[in-house]
């Protein structure tokens, strides 16, 4: 087990390194540039004189391999740069304002698994009855509706019109209850129908019918056959979740002023901050790659079979 | 009865003193009250003469400049009472005002003015974009209260630039680094990164108190969000020229019963066209454009209103621009006549014209990300067929606009004026220079290199008429060539709560006279 963590977390090398270079590229392949972002974000007019000079001051006037190993070489010691925009470490900003997206990005997963089980669980077990009907209803309108929309219509609904909750910044509880839930909807809902399909599969299975003919009551049927097997495609799907809330908070931040790295990365990304947008994307698939792992071996301690066949070699 | 007297005061003062006491509890549970008010991001470190994350707005509420800029394009005295000119026009003197102090209590005088200027200077490649920087030749404090800028050629801008909001404003030089401390009405106390920035009131400061004891900035950049919080009572104030909210909710918000107002004319939205490109670098065609747009149909479908029609380059409230310039009327049967003279031909049948087998046709390059100038790309499109010349629309981002701009790669270009205070000045010198838009449109004219003459002799005139006559003649000949489309000034827009009474304008793009700002009487 300890040799496949090891294993998995040395092949987070190449992949960051890979990942890292496809940004750079992507970034200077693009229109624009920040030299001439910087001058109009310092209401500096953009003369000749001042764009080499803003070039020079952010050190874009180097050769482009130059400028990928100088920064490659300064990442692998922890130095990302200053951003252009902010002039702090990127690192120091991002980590900064990591924990609030994380507070978010956390509580929105806790809501994701809190609410979608009981859901699937309930549309499985009374199928084509009410509570079937009422639940797919639920997530049809949760996977179909963007966050963003769903945002705007809380805000609506909770704070222009009840007056019950803060449209916005961070504080109390009270400021929580909108973002997470803007964000939490959509992986609620494909949860909640992936667990009621993998249930209803899985109730047709035959051990399933072995288990009832050899005289268990429902009770155990449900709680040792059916569900035990059918956690195992939520796990992987959690995983994905996790990717999904943190890309929704992108943009729930910037709704709802809520100072978390989505927000900082999305002006960032509007004003060209080179720094700050490659530091974030190897941030993002750091935190991916490990939450994968996690849910690799969640996978491998649940489902006996996947040992076997290799994980654990 | 002399001992009398005295003990009635005295107890007359204890009395009141009692009073006092008992009442001032009243007062101090209602501390001087807050304003709220909402910037895109945090105020920066408030560096006097550092640009990008300092905010202009932060900047201009801590620290104070030489002279102020006016509404009405003029300047005031500010920190200096007084100032005289040299004939020669290089040596500026200026008398500073007394009693004046920073926050922290240190006096502002001539030796701390020159420190600051000295270390402008010292890292003059920095600012070079501002000509005084490179104009200036060194700086002198002959006594406490005089100040002495030495230029190396004469340059009539000077006072323009001193007014602006950076680099050559004033903090406290003893100041410990990374502390702001300037002489302004307020003082940067506290700021949480990504939430607000909190300023209060400058004990110190040498004009009248404002009525706010504190500015609370919060971080918003979403507009709607923005909105919002005004409506739910999390802002007091929303104000700006940068696009705060969309016209649409302006007018939303307005009609909903929120104090809403609009500035005088800023700057000015206009449609650059390029003089060294076909079909553009024909007069008739340019002024068959200027003939063809329904400017006043645009502001009222696109702009909501909100923004005075504009009938030449710049308001008539700049300095030097109140030439009595005359739009070429909305008139688009002239416009297809005109054409049809300079040999544009509509082909029966057809909807474009043509001259000499070439369609009439021309590339119009909007900020794609505005969902303003698209829907104004859209109309100028709709409207210029109806005479027939096709316009192509080409969206392009923000650092791509401009490097468009810079190199002349547009039929048409949206291009606003720099606004108050770079207009006219610091706009029309740039028009010199290769790699600006306005350059680039320009310098397939005829008399170009006339025109460039005559900017460099107005930046050199030290004699009043004579310079305003040169810029009659600059922006009269750039009038008649209709290099340019304008199509509306720029305005700034405040909408408030109830609760805020006196909510004004600041006289630039940059600044919000949040100083001047007095709760509503009855309500906190």
């Amino acid at each position: 087990m300890l040799r496949y963590i090891v294993l998995r977390l040395v092949l987070l090398i190449p992949v960051l390194l890979g990942v890292s270079l496809i940004v750079f590229v992507l970034l200077h392949l693009g229109n624009g540039d920040p030299a001439l972002d910087y001058l109009r974000l310092s209401q500096i007019p953009p003369t000749d004189a001042a764009l080499a000079e803003a070039r020079h001051a952010l050190g874009l006037d180097r050769p482009l391999p130059e400028q990928y190993f100088t920064w490659l070489w300064n990442a692998v010691h922890l130095d990302f740069g200053v951003s252009y925009i902010t002039g702090r470490p990127v690192l120091e900003d991002l980590l900064y304002y990591l924990p609030a997206t994380l507070q978010l990005g956390g509580l929105a997963l806790l809501v994701t698994l809190l609410m979608s089980i009981p859901l699937g669980l309930a549309a499985a077990r009374w199928k084509g009855r009410w509570p079937d009907q009422v639940v797919r209803f639920i997530t049809f309108i949760g996977v179909s509706m963007p966050n963003f929309w769903l945002a705007f219509l809380l805000i609506a609904l909770l704070s222009l019109w009840l007056g019950w909750l803060p449209p916005m910044g961070r504080g109390g509880p009270e400021h929580l209850i909108m973002p997470v839930l803007a964000i939490a909807l959509m992986s609620m809902s494909i949860n909640a129908r992936l667990l009621r399909a993998s249930l209803l599969d899985v109730r047709q299975h035959r051990h399933v019918f072995y288990a009832r003919a050899r005289g268990l009551n429902e009770r155990q049927v449900w709680r040792d056959h059916i569900l035990r097997n059918a956690w195992m495609p939520l796990v992987t799907a959690t995983g994905m979740h996790i990717g999904e809330l943190l890309g929704g908070a992108l943009v729930i931040e910037t709704i709802f002023a809520w100072p978390g790295v989505g927000r900082f990365a999305v002006s960032a990304v509007l004003n060209r901050d080179f720094p700050v947008m490659q530091c974030f994307t190897l941030l993002l698939t750091t935190l991916l790659v490990l939450c994968n792992l996690v849910v690799d071996i969640c996978y491998a301690w649940l489902d006996p079979r996947t040992r076997l066949s290799g994980v654990m070699a | 009865m002399k001992q009398s007297r005295t003990k009635k005061q005295l107890a007359l003062l204890i009395l009141g003193a009692c009073l006092s006491a008992a009442v001032t509890p009243a007062f101090s549970a209602d501390p001087a009250p807050t304003l709220t008010y909402s910037w895109p991001t945090n105020a920066g470190p408030l560096d006097p003469r550092g640009y990008s994350p300092n905010q202009m707005y932060a900047q201009a509420m801590v620290y104070e400049p030489l002279v102020r800029y006016t509404a009405q394009g003029t300047l005031e005295p500010w920190l200096a009472t007084h100032w005289t000119v040299s004939p020669d026009g290089k040596t500026y003197t200026f008398t500073l005002r007394d009693g004046v102090k920073f926050s922290d209590g240190s006096p502002f005088n001539a030796a701390a003015a020159k420190a600051n200027l000295d270390a402008v200077l010292a890292n003059s490649k920095r600012h070079q974009w501002m000509e005084l920087v490179s104009t200036l030749e060194r700086v002198e404090a002959p006594d406490e209260h005089t100040l002495v800028l030495q230029l190396k050629h004469p340059y009539y801008p000077t006072l323009m630039e001193l007014a602006q909001v950076r680099p050559l404003r004033f903090a406290a030089p003893d100041a410990k680094p990374g502390t702001p401390v300037g002489t302004g009405p307020w003082v940067l106390t506290q700021t949480r990164r990504g939430e607000y920035d909190r300023f209060d009131r400058n004990e110190h400061y040498w004009g009248a108190q404002p009525a706010y004891g504190s500015v609370v900035v919060k971080v918003i950049s979403d507009p709607d969000s923005r909105a919002i919080a005004l409506q739910t009572g999390e802002l007091d104030l929303i104000q700006g020229a940068e696009g705060e909210i969309s016209p649409g909710t302006f007018v939303r918000l307005r009609d909903s019963g929120f104090k809403a107002a609009i500035s005088a004319p800023l700057a000015t939205r206009t449609v650059a066209m390029n003089t060294g490109l076909a079909p553009t670098n024909e007069l008739a065609v340019r002024q068959a454009i200027n003939q063809a747009v329904d400017k006043d149909t645009i502001i009222a479908k696109v702009l909501h209103g909100l923004e005075p029609r504009a009938d030449a380059l710049f308001a008539s409230n700049m300095p030097y621009a109140n030439l009595g310039l005359k739009a070429l009327p909305y008139d688009p049967q002239h416009a297809r006549q005109r054409l049809d003279e300079a040999g544009w031909k509509l082909p029966p049948g057809k909807t474009i014209r043509v001259k000499d087998g070439e369609p009439l046709s021309i590339e119009l390059v909007f900020l794609g990300t505005s969902a303003l100038q698209k829907s104004l790309a859209e109309i100028i499109q709709g409207q210029l067929a109806n005479v027939g010349i096709a316009v192509k629309l080409r969206a392009e981002e923000d650092g791509a606009l401009v490097q468009r701009q810079r190199e002349g790669r547009f039929g048409m270009i949206f291009a606003d004026t720099w606004g108050a205070p770079y207009d006219p000045h610091s706009f029309v010198s740039s028009m010199r220079y290769a790699g600006h838009a306005d350059y680039m449109a320009q310098r397939g004219l005829p008399m170009k290199d006339a025109i460039d003459h005559k900017i460099a002799e107005v930046f050199a005139q030290t004699d009043e008429t004579q310079r305003a006559e040169g810029y009659r003649e600059i922006l009269s000949t750039l009038h008649d060539q209709a290099v340019y489309l304008p199509i509306s000034h720029l305005t700034a827009i405040s909408v408030s709560g109830k609760n805020v009474d006196n909510v004004q304008f600041g006289s630039t793009l940059f600044d919000v006279p949040f100083e001047v700002m007095r709760p509503a009487t009855g309500k906190p």
